[in-house]
């Protein structure tokens, strides 16, 4: 049995997008596990786990975010497959190698038929990660994003997500790290998902950082690909804080850059409808315009 | 007399700038010093100070950069004014207070009398905070601060004469943050006044920002303990470092949201030109638009940036 678990800090979005989604993935004989959030992510997931648990016959979780939608009906099957290898722990829609810390998709990163919808700007949707260079799905990789998280039996029995990650960020990468160093494997499958969610990568960067900082605190030493031993902690700061002020002047131009992108478009905007023969064809827009709207609300009225 | 230096790379980048502004700004008695680049701008800039050097009446250098040209016509007498002090070592234009690192915007920007000429995306001008006083903010203002922006340094004789610009820094960044302090370690003051430069550069900062992260590390070592705040930061190395590496990603995170906006933003706009160009009415008045066409193009009649910024480039109140 597959069983779906989402813990629910919106309601809204979860009767949006997860609660749909869910239902469009399950099989008959799926468990679903709707439960309130509580406390931190981690204890909160605990909670699903020890639910789920609690099933002799469970082949997975499925831990859904409840902005994440399912969108994939062969989900089931495509788990199923997946977890096939009894070393495979952990499944995703999108994961990255060569991960240093929670900033995950600086790493090489994995992903399989993600679609990005947002609202801002009119609304609209994007390739998942747009922002970074993807290569498809599947592939072995450090850690898989807590948006879609597939557990097998013995990661839901086994391991648990740290409650003392109490930031809300890098609980995903801090499961998938003690999976690993347990000698199971972290994977991505190609699953259709849609992440519904605003622009911003992160909402709270303040927040993010400190979490940035706890995981790091934790997996000192213990990162995968990074040797341990003794680290000169002045070398790597001096490093770091000069990549920092790098990476804010990047930031800044790139900002500088869309900007000029964007006033470009609207100079030949407001070219294309500042011209005289616009202006003189208003009338028929607003009357095509009247007539569209017509059209639609007898077409909408029904019989 | 007041000597005016560019170190030069692309000749006609310098014909285009920096020598329009050097003749608006020269004085009859000026000497102009257009040199090529003998290597980095360290060792460029170290042959500009060897040759003003040798003139016995120097009354200041000017180093501009081959991209940046002077818009003051009274930028001679500013000079004066401002070196009248003789405690005055080098002056600018872009000057900032509380700067640790080669990274002077990170510090409180006291004054930015600038013009950011780019050519991307059709070109425009990016108007820094102190171009023209009635829209400055309340911060802006002439006087004392820790480091200038180097694409326009004007220094004193004695500066001239006394200090030059560490090689062993690199190529090209953090030249001007380091000559600054030394400046002030040799007991002179680093100085904003009130002249105005135009500074045409790509949007981007640096192509490859691996120089810049080295110069970077070297000017920190370099002062670390011998001018109070550079190089120091609170906490132990190993709090600073992975503070630093949090809030380095952190600036990513907002670059690839910002790339993210854009791509939203753009795709928002462009289906409105879509939905513009392809309707019934835009195609019925094609006719229109090519006889319109057929006048002068307005960018013949006024080149709109250019026009703008020099109508802006007379002598104005200082503050």
């Amino acid at each position: 049995m597959i069983a779906f678990g989402c813990a629910v800090s919106e309601s809204e979005a979860y009767f949006r997008y997860a609660g749909p989604g869910i239902r469009r993935a399950a099989e008959p004989d799926s468990v679903i596990f709707p439960y309130a959030a509580v406390g931190t992510i981690g204890r909160s997931y605990n909670l699903l786990l020890e639910a789920a648990a609690a099933h002799d016959g469970l082949e997975a979780l499925v831990i859904v975010h409840p902005h994440t939608e399912l969108a994939d009906p062969e989900l089931c099957t495509k788990v199923r497959a997946a977890l096939a290898d009894p070393d495979v722990a952990v499944l995703g829609c999108a994961g990255a190698s060569g991960v240093h810390n929670i900033a995950w998709w600086d790493g090489e990163v994995s992903c399989g038929a993600v679609t990005h919808r947002y609202v801002e700007h009119g609304g609209g949707e994007l390739p998942g990660f747009a922002w970074t260079t993807t290569h498809p799905a599947p592939a072995e990789v450090d850690i898989v994003d807590g948006f879609l998280m597939v557990l097998s039996p013995w990661a839901v029995r086994n391991v648990r997500f740290d409650e003392g990650l109490v930031l809300g960020h890098g609980f995903d990468l801090d499961y998938c790290l003690q999976v690993r160093a347990a000698g199971r494997k972290v994977a991505t499958a190609d699953l259709c998902v849609i992440q519904h969610r605003s622009l911003k990568v992160v909402s709270d960067l303040e927040l993010w950082v400190e979490a940035h900082i706890a995981v790091a605190r934790k997996w000192d030493g213990r990162m995968p690909d990074h040797p341990a031993g003794a680290v000169d902690w002045r070398r790597r700061a001096r490093r770091a804080e000069a990549e920092r002020e790098a990476a804010r002047a990047l930031a800044y131009a790139k900002r500088l850059a869309a900007d000029a992108r964007l006033e470009e478009l609207e100079r030949a905007l407001t070219e294309t409808t500042g011209t005289v023969s616009w202006r003189v064809t208003t009338p028929l827009r607003k009357l095509n315009k009247w007539r569209r709207s017509r059209l639609e609300a007898h077409a909408g009225a029904g019989p | 007399m007041i000597a005016f230096g560019s170190a030069i790379t692309k000749p006609e980048v310098y014909r285009s700038c920096a020598e329009v502004g050097i003749r608006r700004a020269a004085e009859p008695d000026s000497v102009i010093f257009d040199l090529p680049s003998v290597g980095s701008i360290f060792q460029s800039y170290n042959a500009l100070l060897d040759e003003a050097a040798k003139h016995e009446n120097l009354e200041a250098l000017v180093l501009v950069h081959q991209d940046a040209e002077i818009v003051d016509v009274d930028f001679c007498r500013t000079v004066r004014q401002a070196l009248s002090d003789p405690d005055v070592g080098v002056v600018g234009c872009v000057g900032a207070i509380d700067v640790r690192t080669i990274a002077w915007w990170e510090g409180s920007v006291a004054l930015a009398s600038f013009l950011h000429r780019y050519d991307e995306h059709g070109g425009g001008d990016l108007t820094a905070f102190s171009w023209a006083w009635n829209e400055a903010p309340p911060y802006a203002r002439t006087g004392e601060v820790d480091t200038l922006d180097g694409f326009l340094l004007v220094l004193s004789p004695w500066t001239v004469r006394n200090i030059r610009f560490d090689e062993s820094l690199g190529l090209l960044h953090g030249y001007d943050f380091d000559f600054c302090l030394q400046v002030r370690e040799a007991g002179r003051k680093v100085m904003t006044a009130d002249f105005r430069a135009i500074h045409s550069h790509s949007l981007h900062p640096f192509t490859d920002p691996e120089h810049w992260i080295e110069a970077h590390i070297k000017v920190a070592e370099k002062w670390d303990g011998r001018m109070p705040g550079v190089g120091t930061a609170a906490g132990s190395w190993e709090e600073r470092a992975l503070r630093a590496e949090a809030e380095r990603d952190a600036a990513r995170v907002l670059s690839y949201s910002d790339a993210l906006l854009l791509a939203a933003r753009v795709a928002e706009l462009e289906a409105v030109l879509a939905e513009t160009t392809e309707s019934i009415s835009w195609r019925m008045t094609a006719p229109l638009r090519w006889l319109s066409r057929l006048r002068p193009a307005a960018s013949d009649r006024k080149p709109r940036v250019r026009a703008r910024a020099l109508a802006s480039a007379e002598p104005r109140a200082g503050r």
